[in-house]
């Protein structure tokens, strides 16, 4: 018999009611063990919120092929994740009964939604029902400043979005060695480009960039004709064209360019959709390769990342491995990490542990 | 006959009595559907005064949820004002806008689709000014603080629960129903059911055809107006891309066409119809796996129902349940 066991054996004759105390505290901490890590196991069940019909429902399923694609890695990994999925179909009003529905059949966390509108009104529900809710993209700064406890964003804010494009203007002018004066800068009207205006102004002058916007042109995403548009970009004769797009006005303002012959230095996004999916590339052929687009983007130096991309590429050969899918992944590993860590399934546990505290297949910028 | 004995009262007595003990036993997804229903039966009853009832076509409705909208909406951010007084401001907006609308469609003769198209070019440019208009929140959209306690009701400030919207939607839906029940069975009604049907006849009978389409036009934007107050409210967010899209627009009369123009109960028969095979599609798109399958099949769905009944689903119902006869 060990010696442990003999003052085990001793203590019971002499037992005082402190030993008593911390016998029972010990004895329920043990008797805890097997319970915390039974739930655990518990796997993670994920309500993933895409808009995977309607009008984004290119970048919808994109992101879908995101959220699943990395599965198998994070099984690997030790994660236990089972996903929820439900389509939003573009529509807040669907996302938010959608949001209900995955919280009623048993979804522990949320993820989603691609589009500011569908991610507030899913942020609603989640805080009400005290549910955690990671955003996997939804660049509205007023998402985090609404107060809510629940909600989680991993995706950068206009604000930040606009900040780190604008920084690689002057990586690529020291690259090639031009550094344009001026510049013509287009931009959608909608929520996003709207907030990346605001953010371009402000950090203008901060960043010292080296040129000058001479004319900002506004513009309907849902415009089937940017030719006014383009004549008067034309008309500043900029050096550099700086463009905030979605991905179908991005295709009819390059063909827009292209057809009234519009001379510059080059066309240069800040950080916006568009000029980085796989459609604008196979609709515009070659012109597609004259634009250029400062978004974040995964390290592909990192292992996770290159796993992903490979398995992606395997899975997917007709698509690109992009931020859709990149940042939807993240969001899946930020959610299935907090669990882990987290050891159960209980809101306010997931909660405390859904911080992105990853340098994750970390996503940076990339031109 | 005494309203006990009239099954049509029985009918709707019941019918109302199950809508009200609901919420003891639904969750807050079910909650969420009935509340969808309730707001699109109410919308497409406020159209209804002016298509069904004073047939004045109108597909820019969604002007008036968005005024609506955002008179609550920008009221209680920038001030603090209650969402009911906010209304008042909603429906005032509205009913101007309606002025200018029904001035000029009625007194330039502007009708048929021609006066539809009016209604859809005083939607898209409103959509296009708010989009510009910073005390709004322009694009960028206009964003109600989150009620500090999410399970607190607050009736006044229309902050609070699932539950709580579901009774104000329903407040809302049966006074809208009683009301233009109202309105039917008092000699505005009946004027406007003769213009709709012979305008010129109508007018040969003395009724003042401009006078009485602008009074259908003024209550069913005062109308529509208080529905927008209540889903800027229950939404949180209001973007102008979408709450004075066309989609919104057609959205709010699709309801009322299924079920039926004209009648009291058709408006609410086609939003459950709407939103039960919505729900039944989604459902089932979920199971097979393909995405967007949900929109195809809804699309041949409402096809076929108004090819089969070109009338609407209420009046066959009516006659279906034995209550034809004055029943609308």
């Amino acid at each position: 018999m060990s010696d442990n066991a003999t003052s085990l054996s001793a203590s019971k004759s002499t037992i005082s009611r402190r030993q008593f105390t911390a016998a029972t505290a010990a004895g329920a901490l043990a008797a805890s063990l097997p319970l915390r890590s039974a739930r655990a196991a518990t796997p993670l069940k994920l309500g993933v919120l895409l808009p995977r019909s309607g009008h984004l429902a290119l970048i919808g399923q994109a992101c879908q092929r995101g959220a699943e694609i990395g599965l198998p890695m994070l099984r690997d990994m030790g994660y236990s994740v089972e996903l929820m999925n439900a389509d939003t179909e573009s529509n807040p009003d669907v996302g938010r009964t959608q949001a209900e529905k995955l919280i009623r059949e048993g979804a522990n966390m949320l993820m989603g939604c691609f589009d500011s509108a569908t991610t507030l009104a899913v942020a609603g529900v989640a805080e009400q029902k005290g549910v955690p809710f990671v955003v996997n993209i939804a660049s509205e700064p007023k998402l985090t400043e609404q107060g809510f406890k629940y909600v989680f964003r991993n995706f950068p804010s206009a604000g930040m979005l606009g900040k780190g494009g604008l920084l690689l203007y002057k990586d690529i002018f020291a690259a090639t060695g031009v550094t344009p004066k001026t510049a013509v800068l287009l931009h959608i009207n909608d929520s996003f480009g709207m907030a990346m205006l605001g953010g371009i102004n402000a950090l203008m002058p901060k960043l010292d960039m080296p040129f000058t916007i001479v004319e900002t042109i506004a513009y309907d995403p849902k415009a089937r004709d940017l030719s006014i548009e383009v004549s008067k970009a034309k008309a500043a004769k900029a050096d550099l064209v700086m463009t905030v797009t979605r991905l179908n006005d991005a295709i009819l303002l390059v063909r827009e360019m292209v057809k009234q012959q519009v001379e510059t230095m080059g066309i240069i996004s800040p950080g916006a959709p568009g000029m980085y999916d796989k459609q604008f590339f196979k609709a515009l052929g070659k012109y597609a390769e004259y634009c250029t687009t400062n978004v974040p983007w995964f390290d592909p130096t990192q292992d996770m990342a290159k796993t992903l991309e490979k398995t992606f590429e395997k899975a997917f050969p007709e698509e690109s491995c992009d931020l859709n899918v990149g940042f939807t992944f993240e969001a899946v590993l930020i959610a299935a990490d907090a669990h882990k860590r987290a050891g159960s399934n209980d809101p306010q546990a997931l909660s405390a542990e859904a911080k992105p505290v990853f340098p994750m297949p970390p996503f940076k910028g990339r031109t | 006959m005494s309203l006990l004995h009239d099954r049509r009262a029985q009918l709707l007595l019941g019918l109302l009595a199950l809508m009200a003990l609901v919420p003891l036993a639904a969750g807050d997804y079910l909650l969420s559907i009935l509340i969808t229903v309730l707001i699109q039966a109410y919308l497409g009853m406020s159209w209804n005064v002016m298509m069904g009832f004073a047939g004045q076509f109108s597909l820019g409705h969604a002007l008036y949820v968005g005024l609506g909208a955002y008179a609550g909406g920008a009221l209680f951010v920038h001030y603090g004002t209650p969402p009911w007084i906010g209304a008042i401001a909603g429906m005032a907006v509205s009913v101007l806008a309606g002025t200018v609308i029904g001035t000029l469609g009625f007194r330039f003769k502007v009708m048929g689709v021609y006066f539809a198209l009016l209604t859809i070019a005083f939607a898209e440019f409103t959509r296009v000014l708010f989009d510009h208009w910073g005390w709004v929140g322009a694009s960028s959209g206009l964003f109600l603080p989150p009620a500090a306690n999410a399970s607190a009701d607050n009736l006044w400030l229309l902050r609070g629960s699932a539950t709580m919207f579901y009774y104000v939607a329903l407040g809302m839906t049966v006074a809208a129903f009683w009301f233009s029940r109202a309105l039917l069975m008092r000699r505005i009604g009946y004027y406007w059911q003769a213009i709709r049907e012979d305008q010129d006849a109508a007018d040969a009978l003395g009724i003042d055809v401009f006078r009485t389409k602008m009074i259908a036009v003024l209550i069913s934007a005062a109308m529509t107006s208080l529905g927008g107050v209540f889903l800027a409210f229950f939404n949180n967010n209001l973007y102008p891309e979408s709450i004075f899209s066309m989609h919104r627009s057609i959205e709010l009369i699709l309801g009322t066409i299924i079920g039926g123009i004209g009648t009291l109960f058709g408006p609410i028969l086609g939003a459950v119809v709407l939103t039960a095979l919505g729900e039944g599609l989604t459902i089932l798109g979920a199971h097979i796996g393909i995405d967007g399958v949900k929109q195809i099949a809804y699309g041949i769905c409402l096809m076929l129902i108004l090819i089969l009944k070109p009338g609407g689903l209420w009046p066959w119902l009516r006659s279906r349940l034995g209550l034809a006869g004055g029943t609308r």
